[in-house]
Order: C-alpha cells, then sequence, then structure tokens
C-alpha cells in the first residue's frame, strides 16, 4: 500500500524541477541533447493532436509505443507476475498516454512520464488482484507462460538446467515479492525498467538519496534471501 | 568517503555500483582504493555479478514471456485501440440483432393490441347502438304499421280484463298481424334480390298448400 500512496502522492510533486535535469537511460546520458528522442516524438504527436491530424498522429505514436514497449512489458511483467496481466496493464498505459498527450509537458522526459501511468496502472492492478484473491482462489502464473519462461531458461533442450534455471526464477520472484513496497517499487524500476536513481525519484517522488538507500536496502534484503546467489 | 577500517563499506560498494551501471566514472579514491584493495575489489566483483545476475534473469524471464511475436500482437492491439480515441463515440446496439428484433417485436405486438382493442369498442357500440335503434326501414314500417292497427283495431286490447277470450275476431286480427310481421322480416330486404325471392318457395307456403 504504501508503494501505491508514494507514486499516487507524486503527482502532486513538482515534476518539473524533479525531473528536467533528468539524462534519461544510459543511452541518453551521454547526449549533449536535452529533449531524449522519445520526448521529442511525444511533444510532436501532442502538436499534431492539437492540430487534429489524429491519423498522423497515431502513426507516429508507432513509433513511440515500439521504442518503450519491451522495456514497458518488462516492468508490468515484473509488477504482475502474470502475462495477460502485464500485457493489459501496457495497453492500458499506452492508451492512456495517448488519451492524454496534450498534457504532456516537454520539461518532463517522456520515460518517466509514462513509467509513472504504466506503474500506477500495474499498482492499481495489484490491489485489485489482491482483493480478488481474499474470496478467490489465486492467480497462479499460467501454464502457457510457465513453459515459455522454462524453455527461455538456458536449459537448451537440456531438462535438468531448465528445472534449475526454473528454480532460481521462481525464487528470485518470491524474494522480490518479499521486498517492501517502496523497495520492490524502486528495485523493479532501476533493475527491470532501466531507470537512473534520478528517474526514479521523479516516477515516485521520493527524494533521490532515499531512492538510493532504497536500492541498497533491497539489495542487501535479495542477497540475504537468496543467500548470496541468485 | 565512508570506510570501515581501510575498508569500503558494502552501501558505498553498491553506490559504485549505481554509478558505474549509469555510466558515470567512480570517483578516482574509491577507484584507486578497489582496484589496489583485493577484498574490497573482490566484494565489489561479487556485488556486480550478483546484481548483473538478478537484472539478467529478471529481464530473460519477461522476454521470454513477452516474445517478438507477443510484442507485435501487442502493438498491433494498442494500435486497434488507439482507432477509437479521439472519434466521436457512437452508440453500439448490442446485441445488435437482438435489440432490432425486440424493438419491432414490441411494435408488432402493441399495434395489434390497440386494434383489436379499438374493434371490440366499435363492436360493442355498434351493438348498442343497433340495439337500441332500428334502422332497417321495412322493419320500421312493418313496426309502425303494426302499431297503427293496435290503435285502431283493437283498443280492447287495453283492457285485456274485459276482451279475453271473448272476442275471437281480435285473436284472428292478431294472428294476421303476427304473419304479416314474419312474412315481413323473411322477406328479402335488398331490393335486387325481390326477384329471385318471389321465385323461391318458401316453408310458410308449403305448409299453407298443406
Amino acid at each position: 500500500m504504501s508503494d501505491v500512496r508514494t507514486l499516487r502522492d507524486a503527482d502532486t510533486v513538482d515534476l518539473e524541477t524533479a525531473a528536467a535535469p533528468s539524462g534519461g537511460a544510459r543511452d541518453r546520458r551521454s547526449a549533449p541533447a536535452p529533449v531524449s528522442e522519445d520526448s521529442r516524438l511525444a511533444i510532436e504527436i501532442r502538436t499534431l493532436v492539437e492540430r487534429g491530424t489524429m491519423d498522423e498522429a497515431r502513426e507516429r505514436f508507432g513509433d513511440l509505443v515500439a521504442l518503450h514497449q519491451r522495456r514497458a512489458s518488462r516492468i508490468a511483467y515484473q509488477y504482475l507476475r502474470d502475462a495477460a496481466d502485464a500485457d493489459e496493464a501496457v495497453q492500458d498505459a499506452f492508451v492512456k498516454v495517448f488519451s492524454h498527450i496534450t498534457s504532456y509537458r516537454e520539461t518532463w522526459p517522456f520515460e518517466v512520464w509514462f513509467t509513472r501511468i504504466l506503474t500506477n496502472g500495474c499498482l492499481d492492478r495489484r490491489k485489485a488482484r489482491a482483493r480478488r484473491d481474499r474470496w478467490f482462489v489465486s492467480n497462479e502464473i499460467s501454464s502457457a507462460d510457465e513453459a515459455r519462461v522454462s524453455s527461455a531458461g538456458g536449459g537448451h533442450g537440456d531438462p535438468e538446467r531448465t528445472l534449475l534455471a526454473r528454480e532460481r526464477r521462481a525464487k528470485l520472484a518470491a524474494a522480490i515479492n518479499r521486498l517492501d513496497g517502496r523497495q520492490r517499487t524502486v528495485f523493479t524500476l532501476c533493475h527491470y525498467g532501466d531507470c537512473t536513481p534520478r528517474e526514479i525519484s521523479a516516477v515516485t517522488g521520493l527524494n533521490e538519496s532515499t531512492v538510493r538507500v532504497h536500492l541498497f536496502r533491497a539489495a542487501r534484503k535479495l542477497r540475504g534471501l537468496l543467500g548470496g546467489k541468485p | 568517503m565512508i570506510l570501515r577500517g581501510r575498508h569500503l563499506q558494502d552501501d558505498r560498494l553498491f553506490e559504485c555500483y549505481l554509478t558505474e551501471r549509469t555510466g558515470d566514472p567512480i570517483d578516482p579514491p574509491t577507484a584507486e582504493h578497489l582496484a589496489d584493495c583485493e577484498s574490497c575489489g573482490g566484494r565489489y566483483t561479487e556485488l556486480v555479478r550478483f546484481m548483473d545476475t538478478v537484472r539478467a534473469e529478471g529481464q530473460a524471464e519477461a522476454d521470454a514471456v513477452f516474445t517478438p511475436e507477443r510484442l507485435r500482437t501487442q502493438h498491433q492491439q494498442i494500435a486497434r485501440r488507439l482507432e477509437h480515441v479521439g472519434r466521436v463515440a457512437r452508440v453500439i446496439s448490442f446485441p445488435g440483432q437482438f435489440v432490432r428484433g425486440s424493438i419491432t417485436a414490441s411494435a408488432t405486438r402493441t399495434a395489434p393490441r390497440w386494434i383489436a382493442a379499438a374493434a371490440a369498442a366499435g363492436l360493442f357500440i355498434g351493438v348498442a347502438l343497433g340495439a337500441s335503434y332500428e334502422w332497417n326501414p321495412l322493419l320500421r314500417s312493418a313496426r309502425q304499421s303494426m302499431a297503427r292497427r293496435i290503435d285502431t283495431s283493437r283498443p280492447a286490447r287495453l283492457t285485456p280484463v274485459a276482451t279475453r277470450g271473448s272476442n275471437q275476431v281480435d285473436v284472428a286480427a292478431d294472428d294476421a298481424f303476427l304473419s304479416d310481421l314474419e312474412v315481413a322480416l323473411e322477406r328479402p330486404h335488398t331490393r335486387e334480390l325481390l326477384a329471385f325471392d318471389a321465385f323461391t318457395p318458401h316453408v310458410r307456403e308449403i305448409r299453407d298448400r298443406r
């Protein structure tokens, strides 16, 4: 619940000062341009929508989706641990972004804005699922997803390695799930969302030094839970 | 720099990891220490290996679920959903055929109900009027003539006590009147059918002949 509150409260934080100097992901950090490619694209789409050329805006938005789709899917999957749920969360986030593109401001990096929308959506879904699980049998990972995950576990046809990879991932997922809400959010955004501590600070509304502390504590706890080996 | 004795503490090592991950250089004194101190260097390497493995495992797991095909499908679904954004909403009857069918069915059900009600009312009014008013001129004339006869030939009928069983003429007149009435009623009322009626034998005539 605390992670939900953190992100919801972050809506009131002055993001212009919090996120404006952000360098974005590692590839953007070295770029001298103050506005990243995705942010430029978002501004262009916003202009097109304001002009009323929706078809062109949709076409350009496809490029934006392609840029962030994989990263968004990783974040959503780590939050929800269910492929169908994560898929829906990603779709909803993109649709929401397009619907509210006119409220996007270039002083915010698009990545931060989008990640916040996605994360809020994922947290809402987690909350809804927790409510649902109080009354119904909890929704385990589907067998098809499990098979896909197992087959991609580095086993390459070797059943023993496949099984080991599966166990390793299950342990890791369980350990991440045992993290405190804020720690989990910060850890997920940093390690699966490729966000820098500054970007996480902008997304969550937490102080950057607080983000670093949460990251350190999350890593320490994970090492303790996994015995130093994931 | 926070040192534990002469070694770097865990939080400092983690800071170094984060700094290096984001592409920034580690501050020179710490970098020097990591290079010189075997213990800190080993701990740092272990930390980096652990974090990279955690990261790689998580990403590989997600990528295994979200295959390129799945991402392509997701992209298409997003595009499909976006087609409806910014367009004027239209009401979709769901399910279309059922709604349309139910509308027509209710309309067709309502119409006969009104028609039936109107027909029933008309019939009732017609019957009531027919019962209260004599529409047929022949019947009307028959009744009038009957009334006249009663008035003229049978004034005594108004005093039944005096006439009952005593006047045979009156009884015969009554019979004649009633037979006339029957004739009038049995005669076809349509002018075109009168000729046919004349040629048609009647039960009454046959009975009279006998």
